[in-house]
């Protein structure tokens, strides 16, 4: 290897194209990657008004023509973009004189960088965020068989996989019968920085969402059925025979209208608030202003949205499962109830309400654990450290 | 002169009568045309590389077994099919003159070829998704089609059997003219009539 080292990262999203958490994800950790001398190129989708080609805090994006014509289905528009993403990338790897390694984000985008692999011959890396199998709690059809099996393809081709938690390794290790020392584990991260940017005067600002007296509880999340925000949703009555408080749903989602009809129901329209989406800044000033934050997931790989409450010094309630099992520690950064629960929900959530001192401190942890752990910094220099064990290994092999 | 053939069907896998015809030519390459030629194909089960007749033959299978269509099936195939030709690539030393593709199916391996190593390739036309399809567009004739597109515009030459279908390519993907060549298979010369349209690729190529 001469000179700096030499990454292609290729991903179905890239800001400004927000559709789920590959796209902050990969952004940050290929900024924190140029920071520390490692050459990142960005092969992603085209977007509206975004260039083909810039330069973003040092990291050279391509965007390319996503394949636009009507597709039968999703999974056949995947591979479509595929093909065209694979075409474009190895126009830019030739122009580029050669790239050290490619670096896949889910299946997305696995037929393309399992091509670059072969067609250049150098090392591929998978970052498996999510599973078909996870995602759908088993495989119901052909069309899920054939996502899992790409998915599947992905990970037998790279080199390593990375996870974002240790359970994320052992479901990818058990859904895809890896052998241990494939996989690998680096944290995803948060910024604490972007959350001390805003002026906005909070109590002001608090004010479009509660009353004064009220407490905010804060839900952020697709309104799907592994978020769990129906477990929320039933405590809330019960939370409320102890404590005065607001309950505001950031996001959308299938279940935003049985779940409004069941709060009308219920009477409570006047204590719960869906927000749908709402935009960077006024979601980051929602987090601060939340006096607790809720995750009661049922299925969760990684949990980002409880490390950016942590950011934002809100306590968090979460769930005990997957992948929030990891972030939180009981009693010291957060409080962990029984997945599925209201009544477990209702007891954590009105604990941190009612004792200030308590709150407060896991507010403290909580923030000093996600400064220590779970800073970009840190974990793209642990990336880096994978990207350099793989090709001192690649080295010793026939393809080098 | 090395030139890789891309088809979907070779023997013993025959769908249609692409299979013989495509055994055919790479014979002819061998024997007469002093050429070394390389075959890579599909079967579901008999992998690997076989010396068969004078042709290197070399199968793959799908990587991905379970499908929703033929458009899927053949979009996760084409990466096997890039593995085998980049094999062949780094194994011959980098010298590829030239790849022929028959009908649509390995379109995007070629294109792909082309872009990272500079191997110019010729589109054979067996036939065309709007004869097949009887011009319907649904979004899967669309996207056969608009790979069948690709294959006409990345092509150094678009080789067809018939001035019909000549016209055909010409009038559904507005192919220049002077890219589309007939090559008749029933006439006398139609294998030297392809060597010398191959020969014509890589003199212009160069």
């Amino acid at each position: 290897m001469v000179g700096q080292l030499r990454v292609m990262m290729l991903t179905w999203e890239f800001p400004p194209r927000i559709i789920g958490g590959i796209s902050p994800h990969v952004y940050y950790l290929s900024k924190n990657l140029a920071k520390n001398g490692v050459n990142v190129y960005v092969v992603t989708c085209d977007f509206p008004g975004a260039p083909d080609h810039e330069v973003v805090d040092g990291v050279e994006v391509f965007r390319i023509d996503s394949y636009k014509n009507p597709s039968p289905d999703f999974a056949s528009w995947v591979y479509l973009m595929n093909m065209n993403m694979q075409k474009e990338a190895a126009s830019i790897v030739k122009n580029l004189g050669g790239v050290d390694i490619f670096h896949a984000h889910d299946w997305l985008v696995a037929n393309a960088g399992i091509g670059l692999k072969h067609v250049f011959r150098r090392p591929l890396l998978a970052t498996i965020h999510s599973t078909e199998i996870g995602r759908r709690n088993g495989l119901h059809s052909d069309y899920e068989r054939m996502i899992h099996e790409t998915e599947a393809w992905l990970t037998y081709e790279a080199w390593r996989v990375i996870c974002c938690s240790n359970y994320m390794v052992s479901h990818v290790k058990w859904a895809f019968s890896l052998p241990e020392d494939k996989l690998v584990m680096v944290p995803n991260g948060v910024d604490v920085k972007e959350y001390e940017k805003s002026t906005v005067d909070l109590n002001q600002f608090r004010r479009r969402f509660a009353l004064p007296e009220e407490k905010i509880v804060l839900f952020v999340g697709r309104l799907v059925y592994e978020k769990g925000i129906q477990v929320l949703i039933n405590a809330v009555p019960k939370i409320l025979e102890k404590v005065n408080a607001k309950f505001v749903v950031v996001g959308n989602g299938y279940m935003k209208e049985p779940l409004w009809e069941h709060v009308k129901r219920m009477g409570l329209t006047h204590k719960v608030l869906f927000t749908g989406f709402v935009d960077d800044e006024t979601l980051r000033n929602l987090q601060k202003c939340a006096d607790v934050s809720v995750v009661p997931s049922l299925f969760e790989p990684f949990g980002i949205v409880a490390l950016e409450a942590m950011a934002a010094k809100s306590p968090v309630v979460v769930s005990d499962t997957g992948g929030l099992s990891e972030i939180v520690e009981h009693d010291v950064t957060g409080v962990k109830i029984y997945p599925d629960n209201p009544d477990s929900l209702a007891w954590g959530v009105t604990r941190v309400l009612l004792d200030e001192c308590y709150a407060n401190r896991l507010r403290e942890n909580a923030y000093h654990m996600v400064v220590e752990k779970f800073n970009w910094e840190k974990i793209s220099q642990q990336t880096k450290g994978v990207y350099e064990r793989v090709l001192s290994e690649y080295s010793r092999t026939f393809w080098a | 002169m090395r030139v890789i053939v891309f088809s979907w069907e070779y023997p013993p896998r025959v769908v249609g009568k692409l299979a013989n015809y495509v055994r055919e030519l790479s014979l002819r390459l061998a024997k007469d045309g002093g050429v070394e030629t390389f075959l890579i194909t599909y079967h579901d089960y008999w992998t690997g590389e076989f010396e068969e007749e004078g042709v290197k033959v070399c199968r793959v299978t799908n990587p991905v077994k379970t499908h929703i269509s033929v458009l899927t099936w053949v979009l996760t195939l084409n990466q096997e099919v890039e593995r085998a030709a980049a094999n062949i690539y780094y194994k011959s030393g980098k010298l590829i003159d030239l790849i022929d593709v028959q009908d649509w199916h390995f379109i995007p391996a070629a294109v792909t070829l082309k872009k990272a190593f500079g191997i110019p390739f010729v589109y054979s036309v067996e036939s065309l998704e709007d004869h097949r399809s009887h011009g319907a567009n649904a979004p899967f004739n669309m996207a056969i089609k608009s790979i069948e597109w690709l294959g006409t515009y990345e092509a150094s030459v678009v080789l067809v059997k018939s001035d019909w279908m000549a016209s055909e390519v010409i009038r559904a993907y507005k192919v220049p003219e002077a890219k589309v060549k007939v090559v008749n298979p029933e006439t006398k010369h139609w294998f030297e009539d392809i060597l010398k349209v191959y020969k014509g690729v890589m003199g212009e190529f160069r």
